[in-house]
C-alpha cells in the first residue's frame, strides 16, 4: 500500500514537473504518446518497460525527463560515448528527446532489488557521507538533470562510477569527479548495492 | 499569478513525496566516526544539502528563434532590444573581429560559433567542436584564440576560413585540468601583447594550490605565463577601461556561507601585479570566511571596487566606450548576471549598469536588462556582454542558445 501511494505521489509530482523543468521555457510541450513512438529503437535494449534487458544497460523507467534528454544530447554531441548510443541519439532533434523522455519518465519505476543486507547498508552509509540525496534526491530518486539511481542495475552504476572516477566519462562540472575520485572498488559496488535496493 | 499558484502546488506535491520517502527510508546506519565532507561540499552546510539547492540544469541545447520570448526582455525608456542570431547551444563568452565577425564559445557543448552578417541577416558557423570547454574567446592579428579548460590554442587566418577552418595550433597546453572553475574567460590586453585569464579554484571553498584562484597572463611573444592576480575565487568576465588601461574583472563569491553574504564583486587591478583580493581567507573585502579565516584579517588583502549580490553569479563585464548610448553611458560598465542557483530565491538573472564618477569610483549600480526569471522559473540566463563598432551591445544566453541585441534611438 505504502508502495503505491509513494509511486503515484511520485507520478504526480512528474506530472506537474515536466512544463517547468523543462529546459526552455518557450519549446513546444513533451508529448509522451508521441515519444513512445520515437522510442521503438530504444525498445530493443532498454525495453519497452523502461528496464535494461541486460545488467550493463541502464533502466529508463522513471528517470527525471531532463536527465534523459541531458544524456541524449551528450551522445548526440559525443561527449559522452557508449555503445550504440552517439549513431542511435545523431537522428534526433531536442523535441523527439524530450518526447522520449517524456515517455520513460511517466513508466513506473524500476522494482528495487534485494541483495546482501550488510553492502545494502555500507552502500547506504557511503551514500550518506558523500551527500549523494544533496543532488540525487533524498531516495536517489533524481530531479531536475540529475540522474535518477533508485532501483538501477547495479552493474550499470559500477561501470559509471567508475568511468566517472577515471574521466572515461564527461564530468559535468567536476562535481560527480570529485565525488567519485575518494570511491574505492568496494565502496562503489556497494553504493550501487544500495541504490538498486531502493524503489 | 497562475503561475506561481502552479508553482506552490508543486512544491506542495514536492514536500509530500519527500515526507513519504523519509517515512518510508530504512533507519540510518550507526556512523562510526562524522562524516569527512568531499573536497567538492567543502565549507557546504547541512541546509545547503537540501536537494531543492541542487545545481541547476545548464543550458545545452538552442531553442528555435521563433521560440525565444524576446518580447518578455525589459530595458530602460528609448533602448530597444531584439533577437539578434539565435542557433548556438550554450554559446558564452563572445569577441568581435576588426571585420565584425563575433565569435562564441561555450562551456558544455565544446562548440564555438561565428557569426557573420550578410545583407543585414545573421549567418551561425559550427567553426569548431569536440573542444574542451571552450569558454574563453579572443581575437589577435587575425588569428582566433580559444581558452579550453587546460590548453589556449589558436586558428589562423580564421575570418577567410570560417566555412572550413584550419587544425588548431596549440599555444600553450600546461594549464592545471581541474574541471571545477576551469572553463576561462580570456581578454587580449590593450597592447596586443597579451592574453588575460583566470585559473579558478578547484572547489568551493579551499586552500587553493598557489597556481589557482589566481588572474594570469600569457605573453604571446615568449610564451611566458605570469601571475597579476591571486586570492580571485573565479573570474568569468574581464576588461581592461580605456585610458587606464587597468583590468577590471568580475569575481563570483564563495557558496554556502550564506545565503545573503559574500556578495560577488567588481574589481580593479591598480596595481599591474602583485595584488591578492583574499580569497580563500578573506571575502568581498570585508567578510572573514567562518572557517578559512581564522587568525587572519580582512586588512591583509586588497578591496574590491563594488560589491554586486550575493550568488548573482556576475559574469561577463564590459566598458561602454560606443557611440550610440546616451552620453550618460559612456564609461559605464555593464555585467551580465547568470542567475543563483543555490539560493531559495532566485537572484541575478539580468545585465546590470555600473556608473563611475569623477573619480573612477563605482557610484551606482541598477538593473539594465530584465525579464529572464519569473518567480522562481527562469528562461534564459545571461553570460556575457558585448559592444559592437556600431555602439550597440550583445548579450548571451546559454539557456537559449541566443544573443540578443541592445540598441537605442532607431
Amino acid at each position: 500500500m505504502k508502495l503505491m501511494t509513494s509511486t503515484k505521489a511520485i507520478l504526480v509530482v512528474a506530472f506537474f514537473n515536466i512544463p517547468f523543468l523543462s529546459f526552455n521555457a518557450g519549446a513546444a510541450p513533451p508529448d509522451a504518446a508521441a515519444g513512445k513512438v520515437k522510442a521503438q529503437s530504444c525498445f530493443a535494449c532498454h525495453g519497452e518497460n523502461g528496464i535494461g534487458i541486460s545488467p550493463e544497460i541502464p533502466n529508463l523507467a522513471a528517470q527525471p525527463p531532463l536527465s534523459i534528454t541531458y544524456q541524449l544530447i551528450q551522445f548526440r554531441g559525443q561527449q559522452r560515448n557508449g555503445g550504440a548510443m552517439a549513431a542511435l541519439a545523431a537522428g534526433l532533434s531536442d523535441q523527439d528527446m524530450r518526447d522520449i523522455a517524456a515517455y520513460y519518465a511517466a513508466l513506473p519505476p524500476p522494482p528495487a532489488k534485494p541483495g546482501n543486507a550488510e553492502k545494502i547498508a555500507k552502500g547506504q552509509q557511503i551514500s550518506s557521507t558523500q551527500y549523494c540525496n544533496s543532488c540525487h534526491g533524498a531516495q536517489l530518486q533524481g530531479q531536475k538533470h540529475i540522474a535518477r539511481l533508485a532501483g538501477q542495475s547495479p552493474e550499470y552504476v559500477m561501470t559509471q562510477l567508475k568511468n566517472i572516477r577515471s574521466g572515461t566519462r564527461i564530468d559535468m562540472d567536476g562535481t560527480m569527479g570529485s565525488a567519485a575520485r575518494g570511491l574505492s572498488d568496494d565502496d562503489i559496488e556497494a553504493l550501487a548495492a544500495y541504490a538498486a535496493s531502493l524503489n | 499569478m497562475k503561475l506561481k499558484t502552479i508553482h506552490s502546488l508543486m512544491f506542495a506535491a514536492g514536500m509530500a513525496v519527500a515526507t513519504l520517502a523519509s517515512a518510508q527510508a530504512p533507519a540510518a546506519a550507526p556512523s562510526a566516526v562524522p562524516a569527512i565532507p568531499p573536497t567538492w561540499a567543502q565549507g557546504r552546510t547541512a541546509d545547503g544539502m537540501n536537494p531543492s539547492l541542487a545545481p541547476n540544469p545548464p543550458g545545452i541545447s538552442a531553442l528555435p528563434a521563433d521560440e525565444i520570448p524576446v518580447s518578455k526582455l525589459k530595458v530602460p525608456a528609448g533602448f530597444k532590444i531584439e533577437l539578434w542570431a539565435s542557433g548556438m547551444p550554450n554559446g558564452r563568452s563572445m569577441t568581435e573581429s576588426p571585420s565584425g565577425t563575433v565569435y562564441v564559445g561555450t562551456r558544455f557543448t565544446g562548440n564555438v560559433y561565428a557569426v557573420v552578417t550578410k545583407d543585414g541577416k545573421r549567418e551561425v558557423k559550427t567553426i569548431a567542436k569536440g573542444l574542451h570547454r571552450p569558454n574563453g574567446v579572443a581575437f589577435a592579428n587575425g588569428s582566433l584564440y580559444v581558452a579550453e579548460l587546460s590548453r589556449i590554442i589558436r586558428y589562423d587566418n580564421i575570418e577567410k576560413n570560417l566555412d572550413n577552418p584550419p587544425a588548431p595550433v596549440v599555444v600553450f597546453d600546461a594549464l592545471p585540468k581541474d574541471e571545477p572553475h576551469g572553463w576561462k574567460f580570456m581578454t587580449l590586453s590593450p597592447d596586443g601583447q597579451y592574453l588575460y585569464f583566470q585559473i579558478g579554484t578547484p572547489a568551493n571553498i579551499v586552500v587553493p594550490p598557489y597556481t589557482h584562484a589566481a588572474i594570469v597572463r600569457l605573453n604571446l611573444k615568449t610564451n611566458i605565463l605570469e601571475y597579476v592576480a591571486t586570492g580571485v575565487r573565479n573570474s568569468v568576465g574581464m576588461d581592461f577601461q580605456k585610458g587606464t588601461k587597468e583590468l577590471w574583472f568580475t569575481n563570483n563569491g564563495r557558496d554556502w556561507a550564506d545565503e545573503n553574504l559574500p556578495n560577488d564583486t567588481l574589481n580593479r587591478l591598480s596595481r599591474p601585479k602583485g595584488m591578492n583580493f583574499g580569497y580563500p581567507f578573506c571575502h568581498q573585502g570585508d567578510f572573514l570566511d567562518p572557517e578559512f579565516g581564522k587568525g587572519r584579517s580582512c586588512d591583509e588583502f586588497d578591496k574590491p571596487e563594488m560589491k554586486l549580490g550575493a550568488h548573482v553569479a556576475a559574469l561577463g563585464m564590459r566598458f561602454y566606450n560606443g557611440n550610440m548610448f546616451p552620453a550618460e553611458y559612456k564609461g559605464n560598465i555593464f555585467i551580465a548576471e547568470h542567475g543563483s542557483w543555490n539560493k531559495t530565491k532566485k537572484s541575478g538573472y539580468q545585465v546590470v549598469r555600473v556608473v563611475l564618477d569623477g573619480k573612477n569610483k563605482p557610484v551606482k549600480l541598477e538593473p539594465f536588462i530584465t525579464g529572464w526569471v519569473e518567480g522562481e522559473n527562469f528562461w534564459g540566463r545571461p553570460v556575457d556582454v558585448q559592444v559592437l563598432k556600431d555602439g550597440s551591445m550583445l548579450v548571451s544566453d546559454d539557456e537559449t542558445g541566443a544573443i540578443f541585441r541592445v540598441s537605442y534611438g532607431k
